[in-house]
C-alpha cells in the first residue's frame, strides 16, 4: 500500500520533472540571478537607508551577501538533491548497467525501435487511408449510386431516382470531361467533371474565392477551378473569377476558385481540375448511354441499410417498366469506394506489424528476464545492505522504462523514415496516401506503446525478484537458480511463439512474392518495350471541323512515320491499360434478338490500319485491318480469341458476322464480316481475366472520322519506336504541333513503364510486407539465440562436468540445442496451423496463388527451420568447445 | 569573526524551513525581507544568508508549501516574493508543536546545567 503511494508519488515527481523539462522553464543561472540581484538591491537600500554612502552601501552588502556565485550553487545543489535526486541516481545507475552489458542494451534498444517504428508507420498510414474521414462536410453521410458498386448510370434512371427516393437530402450526378482549354499559351487537355448543382453543395467545401455554379440553368455555363490550375494558367490571379475561358469551343465563365486541399472525385477522376455545371435535359430520356456517377448524402438519422432498401424498391419497379436499364443498384458509402481495395491490404499490413511488435516485445521481455536472473545476487545484496523491496523494484523499472523510452526514440526515428517509405511505395496505388504524416497522435502512440513494454517486461523479472528470499539469492550460484528453474518454460515459450510468428509472416510474405512474380510474369498481349502512346484531341482545334478530322488523323499517322526512330505508327480510340473501356452490346447473326441489356457485350475498339503490327498483338488466326478497309469497301471487323470462343464455341470465326454500333449512342448498326481473331490483350487490370473485345476499322467508322461528338474527338497514337521511346517523345511532340499547333498532346507514355506500373499496387504490399518478415526471422533469430546463451550461460558448471565426466562435445551440443529446437519445431507446427486460419485474409490480396501454396509453405518453414537450428547451434557448439577445466574453477 | 559580520549567529540546523514558514504566515515577503523578519523574530539571535535563503525557498516552493510571484518593494525595486500556501500553512503548524515539543525537552534535558 505504501509503497505504491510513494510509487505513485515517484512517477509524478517523475512526469513534472520531464514536463518541466519538455516546457523549458528559464536557464537556472538566469532566475537566480535576478532573485540575487533583487536580494542586493534591497539590501543596499537599507545600508542608504541607515546612512551609509551609496558605493559604500554597495560594498557592504555585496560582503553581507557572500559572493553571487556561492548562492548560485547553493540553490543549484538544491534544485538536484531536491525530488530529482532518487530519479537521477536511478537513471544515472541506469544508464551506467545498460553500458555494463552494451550488446544486451543495444539488442533491446533495437528490438524496441523495430517494433515500434513499424508500428508507428503503419498506424500512420492506417490512420491516414481508413481512419480519417474524407475531407468533405458529414463525410460519413456521402453514398455513391452505382450498378454493382462500379458501373456508371444512365441519366433517365438518374432522374428517376433522384425524384423518387426520400432517403436522401440530395443526390447529384458526376461525368467524365477532358475539355481542352485553350487562351493563353498552348492548348491544355484538362481532366475535369461535369457535376449537377447538388455535388459541390453536399461535399461542404466552400471555394477559397468566389461561388459554386449557381443552380439554375446559369449554371450550366459556369465552371469553378482547382488551386493547382489556377496557379499554373492563371499565375493565381485573384481577378480571374468572372472572366470568361475558352473550353473547347465554349466559352465558359469561372465563378470560383476550389481550395488547394479540394479533390474531388476520390475514387475516380481524382486529377480533376475543373468542375463544371452541365444541363442534363438534352438526354433526360437517355437510358443506354450510362457515364453518370451518382453521389448523395443521406438525410440525418437514415440508415444505409433503408436507403438500400429504398433503392431495392425503387430500381425494381424502373426495371420492370424498362428492362435491363436498373439491374443490381449499390448505395455504397463513399469512403467504402474510396477505400475498400486498400482495406485488406491495410489490415493484413497492421496485423504483420502486430506480429513484429509482439516478437519484439518477446525479444525484449526475455533479454530483461535474462539480466535480472544475472543479477540475483546483485540485489540480494541491496536488500541485505538495507535497500527497501520498493527501492530495488523502482530501479528495475527505471532500467526497463529508460531502454524502451530509447527504442521507442529510435523508432519515432525510423517512422520518420516509414513513412516516406510508405508514401513512396504507394503514392499511385493506395488512396489518400499522401496525406500521410506522422502526427502527434501516432507519437502519443509509440510512446505509450514504448512505456507499457519498459513497465510490462520490466514488471516481470521485478515480481521474480520480489519472490525470492534473500538468503537464497546471496546463497544461489548459477546452479539450480530459482528463476532459472522457473524461466525454463517461459523461455521456450518465447522461442515458439517467435517461431510461429515469424512463420506466419514468411508465409504471407512468400504468398506475395509468389504472386507478384505472377503479375509480373503476365503477358499483356501486346510487345511494351520501345512502344510509346501519346493521346491528341482534336475538340475545339479546327481540325474538328466535319470531314477534317479523318483527314488529320491519316496525315498525322503518316507525318509520324517518317520521323527517325520511328518503325511504324497506328492509331486508337482507348488504349489497354491507360484507355477508357466502353462495352457496346453486339449481335451475332443467325441468332434471336436478345431483350434489351440481355445481350452480349464486348469492349469497343476503334483502330486504324496497322495497329496489331505496331502494338505487336498476335493474330490467332486470319488477317489484320488493312488499309484497304476504307470506307466504301465491305464492312470487317477484328474480334479477339476471348469474344470469339463466346460467340462461336468450337466454330471458326472466320467469316461470320456480327451487328456493331458505330459509337455509344448506339446508332449506325452495321453488319461486319470477322475477317481475323487477334489474341487476348490486358484489358484494364494486369489480373482481370480476358474480356470479348473487338475492333472495327477506324477508316469504316464515319463518327470517329467525320460525325460524332466530343467522346470521339480524342485518339490514341501508338508508336513503335527503334530507339528507346523518351528520345523520339520531342519529335512526336514537334510533328504534332507542325501540323496542328491548336490540337494538344498528352504526356507520351513508355508502355514499358506502364505494365510495369500496373503491377505496382502489389509492389506496396510486398515490399512492406517483406520487410517485416525479414525484421521478423532477424529478431526472432536474434531472440532464439540470446536465449540459449543465456541458457548455455546459466548451465555451464552443468555442461562442464558433462565434459569432464567425458561426455564428447558433439554429444553435449546436442544435447544444449535438443531443448531450443524442440520449442522451434512446436513453434513451426503452431505457425502453420495459425497460417491455415488466417488464410481468408490474404487470399483476396493473391493472384495465381493459393494461399495453400505448397512452395510457399515449405520454402517458410524449411528456412526457418534452418534459422533456428543455427540459432540455437551456434550457443551449444560454443558450449561444447569450452575446457571443462576452466568452467568448473 | 570580523566586524563586517552582521549579528546574531547561524540558524539552527533544520529549522529554517520552519522559520520562513512562520515568517510568511502574515504576508508575503521579498527574499531580504523574510530575513530581516527572521532576525527580528528571533531578537537577533539567528542570521539567514542568502546562501541558505535561497535553496531553502526553492526546496519550500518545490515542496508547495510557498508560492512565489514577480513583484516590486517599498523602495520600487524588482523582487520576487514568497507566500504561504495552504499545504505550508498546514506544514508550519505541524512542524511548529514538533520543534516546541522539541526545544522543550532539550531545555529540560539542559536544564540542571544552567
Amino acid at each position: 500500500m505504501i509503497a505504491s503511494r510513494r510509487f505513485v508519488r515517484w512517477l509524478r515527481a517523475l512526469g513534472a520533472e520531464i514536463g518541466e523539462r519538455i516546457r523549458g522553464r528559464p536557464a537556472l543561472g538566469e532566475s537566480i540571478d535576478t532573485d540575487v540581484d533583487a536580494y542586493l538591491n534591497l539590501l543596499t537600500d537599507e545600508k542608504i537607508a541607515a546612512g551609509l554612502p551609496p558605493v559604500a552601501a554597495r560594498r557592504a552588502a555585496l560582503v553581507e551577501l557572500g559572493g553571487r556565485s556561492v548562492v548560485r550553487e547553493a540553490v543549484r545543489d538544491a534544485r538536484a538533491t531536491a525530488a530529482f535526486r532518487p530519479l537521477a541516481q536511478d537513471l544515472r545507475y541506469a544508464v551506467r548497467v545498460a553500458a555494463r552489458t552494451p550488446g544486451l542494451s543495444a539488442a533491446v534498444v533495437v528490438a524496441m525501435a523495430l517494433g515500434i517504428g513499424a508500428t508507428s508507420a503503419t498506424f500512420s498510414a492506417v490512420d491516414a487511408v481508413l481512419v480519417r474521414p474524407l475531407p468533405y462536410a458529414d463525410a460519413d453521410r456521402l453514398v455513391v449510386l452505382l450498378h454493382r458498386g462500379t458501373d456508371p448510370v444512365s441519366p433517365a434512371n438518374f432522374l428517376d431516382w433522384r425524384r423518387s427516393a426520400t432517403s436522401f437530402e440530395a443526390m447529384g450526378a458526376a461525368e467524365y470531361w477532358s475539355p481542352n482549354l485553350r487562351g493563353d499559351g498552348s492548348p491544355e487537355r484538362i481532366l475535369a467533371l461535369h457535376v449537377t448543382p447538388e455535388v459541390l453543395r453536399m461535399l461542404g467545401v466552400p471555394p477559397a474565392i468566389g461561388r459554386l455554379p449557381a443552380t439554375g440553368p446559369d449554371g450550366a455555363r459556369e465552371i469553378v477551378i482547382a488551386d493547382g490550375l489556377w496557379r499554373r494558367r492563371f499565375a493565381a490571379d485573384p481577378g480571374v473569377v468572372g472572366r470568361a475561358v475558352q473550353l473547347d469551343a465554349d466559352p465558359l465563365v469561372i465563378v470560383g476558385v476550389m481550395p488547394a486541399t479540394f479533390h474531388f472525385a476520390p475514387f475516380w477522376a481524382t486529377k480533376a481540375e475543373i468542375w463544371g455545371g452541365f444541363d442534363l435535359a438534352p438526354r433526360a430520356a437517355s437510358r443506354g448511354g450510362q457515364s453518370l456517377r451518382i453521389f448523395a448524402k443521406l438525410k440525418p438519422g437514415v440508415t444505409l441499410a433503408r436507403a438500400q432498401a429504398e433503392m431495392a424498391g425503387i430500381t425494381a419497379a424502373l426495371e420492370a417498366q424498362y428492362p435491363g436499364t436498373n439491374r443490381d443498384v449499390s448505395v455504397t458509402p463513399l469512403k467504402d469506394k474510396v477505400v475498400g481495395d486498400v482495406r485488406a491490404t491495410l489490415l493484413v499490413l497492421f496485423g504483420a506489424v502486430a506480429c513484429v511488435l509482439l516478437i519484439a516485445c518477446a525479444n525484449v521481455a526475455h533479454l530483461l528476464l535474462a539480466r535480472a536472473s544475472t543479477r540475483e545476487r546483485e540485489f540480494a545484496v541491496r536488500c541485505a545492505i538495507g535497500a527497501s523491496r520498493t527501492r530495488v523494484v523502482r530501479q528495475l523499472l527505471t532500467e526497463s522504462v529508460t531502454l524502451s523510452l530509447a527504442g521507442g526514440a529510435a523508432g519515432v526515428l525510423l517512422a520518420f523514415g516509414g513513412v516516406h517509405v510508405f508514401t513512396a511505395l504507394g503514392a499511385t496505388s493506395v488512396p489518400r496516401l499522401q496525406t500521410m504524416t506522422l502526427d502527434g497522435r501516432v507519437l502519443i502512440f509509440a510512446t505509450s506503446l514504448a512505456v507499457l513494454t519498459g513497465l510490462l517486461f520490466g514488471i516481470a523479472p521485478a515480481r521474480a525478484l520480489a519472490r525470492i528470499s534473500v538468503s537464497d539469492g546471496l546463497r544461489c550460484e548459477d546452479r539450480g537458480s530459482t528463476s532459472a528453474r522457473t524461466s525454463r518454460g517461459a523461455r521456450r515459450l518465447l522461442i515458439a511463439s517467435q517461431v510461429a510468428l515469424a512463420l506466419v509472416l514468411l508465409v504471407g510474405a512468400g504468398l506475395l512474392l509468389r504472386s507478384f512474380v505472377a503479375l509480373r510474369a503476365v503477358d499483356p498481349g501486346f510487345s511494351p518495350d520501345r512502344l510509346a502512346s501519346f493521346v491528341v484531341s482534336v475538340s475545339g482545334s479546327a481540325e474538328s471541323a466535319p470531314g477534317r478530322r479523318g483527314t488529320f488523323y491519316d496525315e498525322l499517322i503518316a507525318r509520324l512515320r517518317s520521323i527517325p526512330g520511328v518503325a511504324s505508327v497506328a492509331a486508337i480510340n482507348h488504349m489497354p491499360l491507360v484507355g477508357d473501356i466502353w462495352g457496346f452490346p453486339y449481335f451475332v447473326e443467325g441468332r434471336p434478338a436478345p431483350r434489351p441489356g440481355e445481350g452480349p457485350t464486348a469492349t469497343f475498339r476503334v483502330v486504324s490500319a496497322g495497329y496489331f503490327e505496331t502494338m505487336g498483338i498476335g493474330m490467332a488466326s486470319g488477317r489484320t485491318l488493312a488499309s484497304t478497309d476504307r470506307d466504301g469497301s465491305p464492312p470487317v471487323i477484328v474480334v479477339n480469341e476471348s469474344l470469339a470462343r463466346g460467340a462461336w464455341p468450337g466454330e471458326s470465326a472466320l467469316g461470320k458476322r456480327l451487328r456493331v454500333p458505330a459509337g455509344p449512342d448506339l446508332r449506325d448498326q452495321v453488319w461486319r464480316t470477322v475477317v481475323g481473331v487477334s489474341r487476348n490483350t490486358v484489358r484494364g487490370d494486369l489480373h482481370d481475366t480476358p474480356e470479348p473485345e473487338l475492333f472495327i476499322p477506324l477508316e469504316q467508322n464515319q463518327a470517329y472520322r467525320a460525325e460524332g461528338d466530343s467522346h470521339f474527338e480524342a485518339m490514341t497514337i501508338v508508336v513503335r519506336t527503334t530507339a528507346a521511346p523518351a528520345v523520339v517523345a520531342p519529335s512526336l511532340r514537334a510533328a504534332v504541333r507542325g501540323l496542328a499547333p491548336d490540337v494538344p498532346i498528352s504526356d507520351v507514355f513508355d508502355m514499358r513503364h506502364v505494365v510495369d506500373e500496373a503491377a505496382d499496387g502489389a509492389r506496396f504490399t510486398l515490399v512492406l510486407l517483406c520487410s517485416f518478415a525479414g525484421v521478423a526471422l532477424a529478431l526472432a533469430a536474434l531472440g532464439i539465440a540470446g536465449v540459449m546463451s543465456h541458457d548455455v550461460a546459466s548451465r555451464r558448471r552443468e555442461i562442464g562436468i558433462r565434459l569432464a565426466l567425458g561426455a564428447s562435445p558433439p554429444h553435449v551440443a546436442r544435447t544444449v540445442a535438443r531443448e531450443g529446437l524442440t520449442a522451434a519445431v512446436v513453434g513451426l507446427g503452431v505457425g502453420l496451423a495459425a497460417a491455415a486460419a488466417l488464410r481468408g485474409v490474404v487470399t483476396s490480396l493473391l493472384f495465381g496463388v493459393t494461399p495453400f501454396d505448397g512452395p510457399t509453405l515449405w520454402a517458410a518453414t524449411a528456412g526457418l527451420m534452418v534459422v533456428a537450428a543455427l540459432s540455437c547451434g551456434w550457443p551449444a557448439y560454443r558450449a561444447s568447445r569450452r575446457s571443462p577445466a576452466r568452467e568448473l574453477r | 569573526m570580523t566586524e563586517s559580520q552582521p549579528p546574531g549567529a547561524a540558524v539552527l540546523p533544520g529549522s529554517l524551513d520552519v522559520l520562513i514558514l512562520q515568517a510568511l504566515r502574515l504576508e508575503s515577503r521579498h527574499g531580504l525581507g523574510i530575513a530581516r523578519r527572521i532576525e527580528q523574530m528571533t531578537q537577533g539571535a539567528f542570521a539567514v544568508k542568502a546562501g541558505s535563503l535561497f535553496p531553502a525557498l526553492y526546496r519550500l516552493e518545490r515542496a508547495g508549501l510557498v508560492t512565489s510571484r514577480a513583484g516590486e518593494s517599498e523602495t520600487r525595486r524588482h523582487a520576487r516574493f514568497y507566500t504561504l500556501t495552504a499545504e505550508g500553512r498546514r506544514r508550519l503548524r505541524d512542524d511548529a508543536s514538533t520543534w516546541r515539543r522539541l526545544v522543550g525537552a532539550l531545555a529540560h534535558a539542559l536544564d540542571p546545567l544552567s
